[in-house]
């Protein structure tokens, strides 16, 4: 019955990631269990922390995930260089968001580096996804 | 014949040509390409439009020479500031379709001594934006000279004709 609940809870988590983004997020979580003995699942509270606080990135200035994708992720956003507009981030908004495992992982890197002047890894990945799962 | 014209005009734009020239005064009317797009063709524009269109304007090939373009795509790891990275086979087909369609033209593309990374360094858009003035761009709607759609109402469909320009708070050119 424990299993059934867990087992439960966590196809709940993501609803809204298609098949394939899903299996990305099971072959994310092995990876950060290898990275951290420590790590028991992906948390949207630590996946927040990322997606909004502010770092020098790329550009040397201060930015945000949220720069561009703005705190509601239900909402459309701009590209805060070009301006151009950024479909909303949130599969219930926009359908089309976490279905593709090609699109995500070029996304996460890209972002990830534009943002923190690094990659992401493993943990920090699968906890930005949680969190866009969850909102 | 007119038939025709426009039949091989469609295909150039939706190879990414340019019908920049032809104003309504045939002012500097040029030639575009008008062979007729393959299947290979059509997936690789559609792909350079959706990879680079993701976030600025997939701005026509004809813009930028081979070379130009070539260190573009070099650099995407900093495109800009940004990191503009794509997969191997994607960079690799959108590096084939520039190759392709690539302004052949130094006259217009040309700028000495140098490898031009933005369209706005070259020749011919000097000219063109001569009297567009640092206000004018600075305007929050336009926010940059490489914002082509902001004031060129038909820039994505490659067409930039002088009366299809609409300035924000400045209106039409004419």
């Amino acid at each position: 019955m424990k299993t059934l609940i867990i087992a439960s809870m966590f196809s709940l988590s993501l609803m809204g990631a298609s098949t394939e983004v899903v299996q990305y997020m099971k072959e994310l979580s092995s990876a950060a269990k290898t990275e951290n003995k420590s790590f028991t699942g992906f948390d949207a509270a630590r996946g927040k922390e990322i997606f909004t606080s502010t770092h020098t990135g790329k550009q040397g200035k201060p930015t945000s995930c949220t720069a561009c994708h703005t705190t509601n992720l239900s909402h459309s956003g701009k590209n805060a260089l070009t301006g151009k507009v950024i479909e909303p981030l949130s599969p219930k908004a926009n359908p089309q968001r976490l279905t593709s495992a090609k699109e995500v992982k070029k996304w996460l890197k890209r972002n990830f580096v534009d943002v923190y002047t690094r990659e992401g890894t493993a943990q920090e990945k699968g906890d930005v996804l949680t969190y866009i799962l969850k909102n | 014949m007119k038939t025709l014209w426009n039949l091989s005009l469609a295909a150039a734009l939706l190879a990414g040509g340019v019908y920049v020239y032809a104003d309504d005064e045939k002012e500097h009317t040029r030639p575009i390409q008008s062979k007729p797009l393959s299947k290979h063709d059509q997936s690789a524009t559609a792909l350079y439009k959706k990879e680079c269109g993701a976030c600025h304007m997939a701005y026509q090939p004809g813009f930028l020479p081979k070379r130009s373009w070539d260190k573009t795509m070099k650099g995407l790891d900093n495109h800009f500031g940004t990191d503009a990275t794509m997969d191997t086979n994607d960079t690799q087909t959108i590096q084939n379709h520039l190759m392709t369609y690539a302004s052949k033209n130094d006259r217009i593309t040309d700028i000495k001594g140098a490898v031009a990374l933005r369209i706005s360094q070259t020749p011919h858009f000097v000219r063109e934006h001569r009297e567009v003035t640092k206000k004018m761009i600075a305007q929050p709607e336009i926010k940059s000279i490489a914002n082509c759609t902001a004031c060129h109402t038909k820039a994505q469909a490659g067409s930039y004709r002088e009366r299809e320009i609409n300035i924000p708070n400045y209106g039409r050119w004419e």
